[in-house]
Formats: C-alpha cells, structure tokens, sequence
C-alpha cells in the first residue's frame, strides 16, 4: 500500500527481518562468520575475512579478527563471500498490464504476487534484493524495493516508494508526456504561491504579535498524483528514466533543460545489437549517471565488431549496476557468467562486483542498508566455494539477514 | 534469452576508431570582467578550411584558396586571410571543396531510422514498449523548437542514425523529408530544421485541372477586390469576403509559398505553363518526363523543374505528337530556360539496382544529365542550389558563398565523377563525417593527404620528364577537371 506522508516526509523504510524460518536448526542472533575471502565491495577483498554479525545486522568485518569466546563461529576457510545480489529493476512476481500514461501516484505493490514461486527461485540463485517496477509506459509509477522471502508484503517489503519510472523516447508523444508529467509541480508551485500571498495577507491583518508570531505558513498538501512529482524535484525521490537508443538521451536532456527542475536519476537501457549508446558514453559520464544495464556484449551498428559497452560506459564514468539480459529466474541462473564473460572482455572485477550489488542498492536509495560488506548493513552474504565468476564454482548458501534461507547450509 | 559463449581473450576494437565525428569541444564562456552579462557571449568558434580547390557552385573555382568559417557560417573565402589564433584549422591541399548536396524527398530513416529492426520483445519490457506511443495524445500545441517550427520530424531527430552517415558519405548535407528542409547535423537536436512549408502541391491532371484553374481565378480575384478595397482605405463594411477562397492559391499569387505540381505527360504540362503564365508564378514541376516536348512553354513560365534524368518510358506510336522520354530531357528544358534540379529514382537508402537507384546515388542522377547534354556546372547546380531555392534555403545552403552556412564537401576528385568519394563533410562549420574514422569506406583508396601530393608530384615529373624534349610553354596540368 502507498503509505501517505506529509509533503516532504522520507520514504518509508520497514526494517523487520523475516519471519520463522520454514525448516533446519535455529539461528543463532550473534554470530560470526569466517571465511577464506570476502569482497566487501567498499573496502575491496578482505582475506581470511570474519564476519560478525548480530540481529540481522552485520556488527564488524575485519582480517582474521579475534573472536570472543561463547560466540558461534560459521568456519569456511575456502569460502568466498560476497553481499546478496541487487536487482534494481524486475518485473518478477508481478501481474499487471498498463497503457502509456501519467500516473505516479501509482505503485509496483499494487501488482505483486507476494507467494509467486519466482521469488524461492531467484533466492537460489543469489538474489536478495529486488526493485520491482511498475507495469506500463509513460509514468507509469513508483517502484518498491523487496527482499526476495517473505510470502506477504508486509514482511517482503524493504522501501516504497524507491525511484519513479519514467520512459523517453525520440518522438513528439513521449516528449510531451514527461513535459506534462513535470507541469503537475509548476501547478503546484503555483497553488502555493497563491496559499502563500494569501497567508502573508491574513498575517498582516493579524493585530496580536503574539498570535502572529504563532502563525506559521502550512503549503497546502499536493493531490496523490502530483506529490511522487514533488518530491522528484525536491531531491527526495530518485528516478529511473528508460531509454532505448542514444538519441533518445539528447531528446531527454532537451525536455529538461527546458525547466529548471533539478533532479536525480539513472538512466536505464536495455544493450543490444546494434545498440547506439556507446555516442552519448561521454555525455553520460560528464553527468557521472549511474546506466542501468545488462551484462551483454553487443555489436557495433550494421557490423559484427564486438563492443564492450558496459565497460565504455564505465571508463567514460558512469557508475554500472546490472541486470540480466532475462529478467526471469533462469536470467538470474546466467547473471553471474554473462558479468563473467564482460570481464574476460576487460571488464574490472571490482567493477562488475560492484555493479551486481551496491549500485544496484544505490538505485533503490537503499546504500545505507545493503550492497556491501559493512558493519550496519543487512548480513545479505552469498557464500561461493572459489571465485563467483568461475564456471565450476557452486553457491554453498544464500544468506537473507543473518540466516541461511537457500543453498545446502540452509538445511 | 542470450547465449554466453566463453571465448578467448578477443581484442575489442578501440572505440576510438569506431566513434563517429567526436563532439564539439563545448563552448567556454569568458571569464567574467566587469558585467555578468558577459558571462553569457560565447565564445566565436572559427574554422579555416585551406588549400583546397574550391568549387563554389556558382560557377567560380577558387584553386588553392582557403575558407574562413565563424560560427558555422562562411565568413570569407579568398587567399591570405587573418585567421584567429584559436581557429581550428583543416588543410585539404591537393582537394577539391564542393557545397554540400541537397537532396529532395529523402527517407526518413535518414533523420530518424537505425539500421538492423531490434528484436523489441526480449529486450525491452513488451508492455512499456516505447513505439506504441505514437498515438494517444490529442490535445496541447505541437512542440516548437527555438526557431519556431513545427516539424514532427524535431522531436525524432537521432543525430546517429547510421542512414545519416550513409547519406554524408555520399555527399548529402541537407535534405527534404515531408515538406521540411533539415540539416544532416550530427552534433545534437538543435538547429536542424531550416525551413517548414516549403511548397503547397496543386493538381492539373484530369479532372482537378478546371477546379485547380477555378482556385486560381477566385483567389487572383479576391486579390484585386483586396487591392482596390485597401486603395479605398479600408472601410469596414466592404471588406472582400474570403469564403470559398483557396488560402494555398492565395498564398501562391502573393509570393510566400512556391506551387508545386506533379506531372509526366505533355499534355499536363502544357495546362500548368498555361496556368502558370496566366497566373503569374513560377511553378515547380516535379517528374516533367515529356518536358523536353513543350521545353519552350515551361521555360516561358520559368518552372523549375525536378527530374529524374535516368527515367524511361516509351513513345506512343500511334500519336502524332512525340511522346516519351529522353535523355537530353534536362538539357533541353535548361536551354529553353527552365531551373533544373535532379532527384533520385527512390528516396529510400538501399542497395537495389544497377549502379544504385536511391538516394546515395544523386551525384550519379547528376551525370545521366552530363550524358544528355547538360553543361557540367548546370549539373551541379541541379543537385546543390536549386533544390535549395526549392526548398527555400537557398539562403543557407547551395553554394560557397561569404554568409552562407559552411557546408561543404572534401573530395579527391570531381564530385560528379562515379568514383569519387567524399573525403570530409562539413555541416553548419563542423566536421559531421570523415572517411577514415567510419566504416563504411574506410578501407577504398585510403591514403594521407602528403602522400597524395608526393605521388601527384612524381607523375608530374614523370611527365614533365618524358616531354623534354619539347621546348617552351609546358603543356598544363593535364588535369582534366
């Protein structure tokens, strides 16, 4: 459900960890994990790491630190760890169709399926963190951010909303939608101006200091459509704007240096083929916008020269944060060889890392809670037996905030 | 779903070979002195194209002269010039500088299209597909880009498009889609629309012909009712009434928009000289197939005319007029006095037909006009400055003029010669295509420009060498321009 909020209240974070388990030993709340290696994402690979976590919550990670006699320790000395991974931008577990359209006020949780099977599915392959998106074109909504167990929404949902989609495109129509979708707030930019003068008037009037003083202006409060807008443009709301070819950016940016509007938002993409988008590479990099994408090699246009777009991407300095060519279970299955295969093409590790997990986080405004390895955050952890990339590597455990819920450890 | 295949170590080609024209270095505003207002001027961009052979397409040819490019706009062209220190500076020495071609009816892939059709179902989520937008938005003024025009083309404009790069590498700076005169400029969205409303069609086949000579009538008409109304000093009871008044024809008489008809068969354009001269305007008549038959009435009502050199069709055997076409077409009707322009058999980019029948094969139109008779700089004139006066842009494009847009062409040879390629394209001052940095004809005759020179200069000296015998006045250069 849309939570409703005062005019520039945060979004709502629910920081219950999951219910029950269903089967195997109980969990202990404190206790550490020491493994043989740990890419933490922040502070880069950590050997013989160990791991301590508490409630939920990872308390420390450090070089073979001591541990405290009494506090059960998890031993994987040829184990490499690395936080649960990131899906910024899914579609799995939902149920909806939606035309082309301005309607922020709207929300992926309308069409969630919270018992969907795809959720177990994707857990087994790593995925701890999902941002689903909202069906339908245009403005079709905000997104929300789910851990990938739960069986309800209540106890699957991380944040709501967690970035507005909007969607561009090189045509007169899209244009004009985001152009009309951006006058809902110089409408109500307008009302309170109006609310305001009108305030400044009747304060005048008021005889009493005291009670003018008391007097403090309230701005009248923006219908459910127009407030995801507001709180766009007053830095409280990210979007994620959709585009296909690299013209579309340059009619993006056309639409909105015609306001004033600052705002932040990555820019989404879907690589392919004949794919264009390496033209504005330098442009997005200026910007530093984070692209979302898949990890795909793709052919130059009209040829079979082979490009390596995320990384172009990358070097020109925008930040990477993947999803899979298929957004389905069996595309979360592959997502870790086709990051594999990027990087034999000179793709950095600690790039690709990244990108599966902490920008994916930053996404949905959730870098604070989850992404990497650090103390405060979610204890997301896959545990692998040798190097995730690796094609004989197997995924021991999937770790959901302190507890072991996929892979053999969880039974 | 993508398969991922594990291959080896392959390089990936530097991207730096396969981009196109980089963009622009963006303009530094000055340090602020004295007023913030400064801080708004831009700076001049100045570019000097030197050396080269220019062709102005008026009929000059400058050898050896250098082209001095402020803003994008010619600004002096001739030898010796002061040049800004901070110029770019481009040396085509040993080239030839031709003006940009203009091309009517152009696909719209040329501004718009990408190559192979994307397989949207995979890669994008079907049910926020970005092209079922199209439709559904019936309210609210068309969008208006600075210049104020309204072209549904603005909003679509992909300056990558790879057609675009095709239709540069031939030759082509500016071309007509849909009524609207664009720029093929490759450094973002803006400016790239040069003119709307170029030309209003009217009908003289067949049974339009008396509704179209009607329209003409009523509209001159009103015209002299206007004039006598405004001479009487305007009262407003008696202000002619405009009701069943064609605007287009209106228009037409007045002189703000050109009339443009479609016609092949003699009989056709024998009415639209007839409407034309009765009328008072110069038509533009596109096809003219037979116009060789009635050159003298069409080039009496000083039509321009837009042909398709290379069109066949048979005679009539049993009329007793002549019928069909003919080569010489454009060089009779430019005798009798008519403006030619040449246009392609397709307007679509593809590689149908022998020796290309679309749009990358104008500069080739051109010469199957050079076969019937038509004098060289008449041809060129037919595929550069004509159309643009068609379009109304002659202001703009056309030719290498001082004010006029810098966009020009860098070729080996003569532009109309089937071999030649183009070297550079310059639009509106910037480099929109280089040969050696895309793909497509990188790999044909790719030389350096000295090593051209030295080359140049040995089989001079060879030649030079062979007549020593001979004595006095050195034959020229033997080039056969």
């Amino acid at each position: 459900m849309l939570l409703t909020s005062l005019v520039l209240g945060s979004a709502t974070l629910i920081a219950n960890p999951t219910g029950a388990t269903t089967a195997g030993p109980v969990q202990p709340d404190l206790f550490a994990l020491r493994v043989g290696t740990a890419e933490t994402i922040s502070q880069g690979t950590i050997p013989n790491a160990v791991i301590l976590v508490e409630g939920g919550r990872i308390v420390m990670v450090g070089e073979d630190l001591p541990v405290e006699r009494g506090i059960p320790t998890l031993d994987f000395p040829d184990a490499v760890v690395m936080p649960g991974i990131v899906g910024s931008r899914s579609r799995i577990g939902l149920e909806g169709r939606a035309g082309t359209d301005i309607t922020p006020e709207l929300s992926a949780a309308f069409e969630l399926d919270p018992g969907s099977g795809d959720f177990a599915k994707v857990l087994e392959h790593g995925v701890t963190t999902l941002g689903l998106y909202p069906s339908g074109g245009g403005v079709p909504g905000v997104a929300i951010a789910v851990r990938t167990k739960g069986g309800t929404l209540d106890r699957m949902l991380l944040s709501e909303p967690s970035y507005l989609q909007m969607y561009m495109s090189s045509n007169e129509s899209a244009k004009r939608l985001i152009d009309k979708s951006f006058e809902l707030v110089d409408e109500y930019m307008e009302d309170v101006e109006k609310e305001r003068e009108k305030f400044e008037k009747e304060k005048e009037k008021e005889k009493s200091k005291s009670k003018r003083d008391e007097m403090v202006f309230q701005p009248p409060v923006p219908d459910e459509k127009t407030l995801p807008m507001v709180r766009l443009v007053t830095g409280d709301l990210r979007a994620v704007m959709g585009i296909r070819k690299a013209s579309d950016y340059l009619h993006l940016m056309d639409v909105l240096d015609q306001r004033d509007y600052e705002f932040e938002f990555d820019v989404q993409a879907s690589l392919f083929d004949d794919g264009d988008l390496f033209y504005v590479a330098d442009r997005l990099g200026a910007s530093g916008r984070r692209v979302i994408v898949n990890p795909s090699i793709t052919q130059h246009p009209g040829t079979r020269r082979e490009r390596n777009l995320p990384k172009e991407l990358n070097d020109a300095g925008c930040p990477l944060a993947f999803v899979p060519s298929s957004d389905s279970a069996s595309g979360y299955e592959d997502l870790l060889l086709e990051v594999a295969n990027l990087m034999r093409y000179g793709l950095d590790r600690q790039v690709a890392l990244r990108a599966l997990t902490l920008e994916g986080a930053h996404v949905l405004g959730l870098e604070d809670e989850l992404g990497s390895i650090d103390a405060g955050k979610y204890a997301n952890l896959l545990l692998f037996d040798g190097d995730p990339f690796a094609v004989e590597t197997e995924l021991l455990g999937v770790m959901l905030e302190g507890e072991f819920v996929a892979g053999d450890l969880a039974e | 779903m993508k398969k991922i295949t594990l291959l080896s170590a392959a390089a990936v080609l530097a991207p730096a070979a396969l981009s196109a024209a980089p963009a622009p270095a963006p303009i530094a505003a000055p340090a602020p002195l004295v007023d913030d207002e400064d801080a708004d001027e831009p700076e001049d961009e100045w570019h000097l194209v030197e050396g080269g052979d220019v062709y102005t397409g008026t009929g000059a040819v400058l050898r050896g002269a250098s082209i001095l490019i402020k803003n994008g706009v010619i600004d002096e062209i001739g030898y010796d010039l002061f040049v800004p220190e901070e110029a770019e500076r481009t040396d085509v020495s040993g080239y030839r500088v031709y003006p940009g071609l203009v091309a009517l009816g152009a696909t719209s892939r040329v501004t718009v299209g990408r190559f192979a059709a994307e397989d949207p179902s995979w890669a994008v989520d079907p049910l926020s597909d970005p092209d079922e937008w199209m439709y559904g938005f019936d309210d609210l003024e068309p969008t208006v880009d600075d210049e104020g025009f309204r072209s549904r083309y603005i909003d679509s404009y992909d300056p990558f498009s790879p057609y675009m790069t095709l239709a540069l590498a031939n030759g082509i700076t500016a071309c007509e889609q849909s009524g609207a005169a664009f720029k093929l400029r490759r450094d973002g969205i803006e400016g790239v629309v040069m003119n709307e409303d170029t030309t209003v069609g009217f009908s003289m086949r067949g049974s339009s012909k008396s509704n179209t000579r009607d329209a003409f009538r009523e509209a001159a008409r009103y015209l002299r009712e206007m004039a006598a109304w405004q001479r009487r000093g305007e009262p407003d009871d008696e202000e002619p009434s405009s009701r069943g008044i064609d605007r287009n024809a209106v228009r037409v008489l007045r002189n703000e928009v050109r009339a443009s008809f479609v016609a092949e068969d003699r009989l056709t354009l024998l009415a639209i000289a007839e409407l034309a001269q009765d009328f008072g305007f110069n038509p533009i008549v596109q096809g003219a197939r037979e116009g060789w038959i009635v050159a003298d009435e069409l080039g009496r009502a000083g039509s321009i005319v837009v042909l398709d050199p290379r069109a066949r069709s048979w005679n009539d055997p049993e009329s007793l007029y002549q019928s069909g076409s003919s080569i010489e077409n454009a060089a009779i009707l430019h005798a009798a006095g008519c403006q030619v322009a040449v246009r392609t058999p397709s307007s679509s980019i593809d590689t149908g037909g022998i020796a290309g029948r679309d749009l990358l094969s104008l500069n080739l139109q051109a010469g199957y006009a050079i076969r019937g008779g038509l004098s060289e700089q008449a041809a060129l004139e037919a595929i550069t400055i004509v159309p643009a006066r068609i379009l109304g842009v002659d202001h703009r494009v056309g030719s290498i003029e001082v004010g006029k847009d810098a966009d020009l062409l860098v070729t080996r040879g003569d532009i109309l010669h089937y071999e030649t390629l183009v070297e550079l394209a310059f639009v509106a001052g910037d480099i929109a295509y280089d040969k050696t940095k895309e793909l497509f004809y990188a790999h044909i005759r790719p030389h350096e420009i000295t090593a051209d020179l030295e080359a140049d200069a040995a089989a001079e000296a060879e030649a030079n060498g062979e007549e020593e015998g001979e004595d006095g006045d050195a034959s020229d250069d033997g080039d056969d321009d």
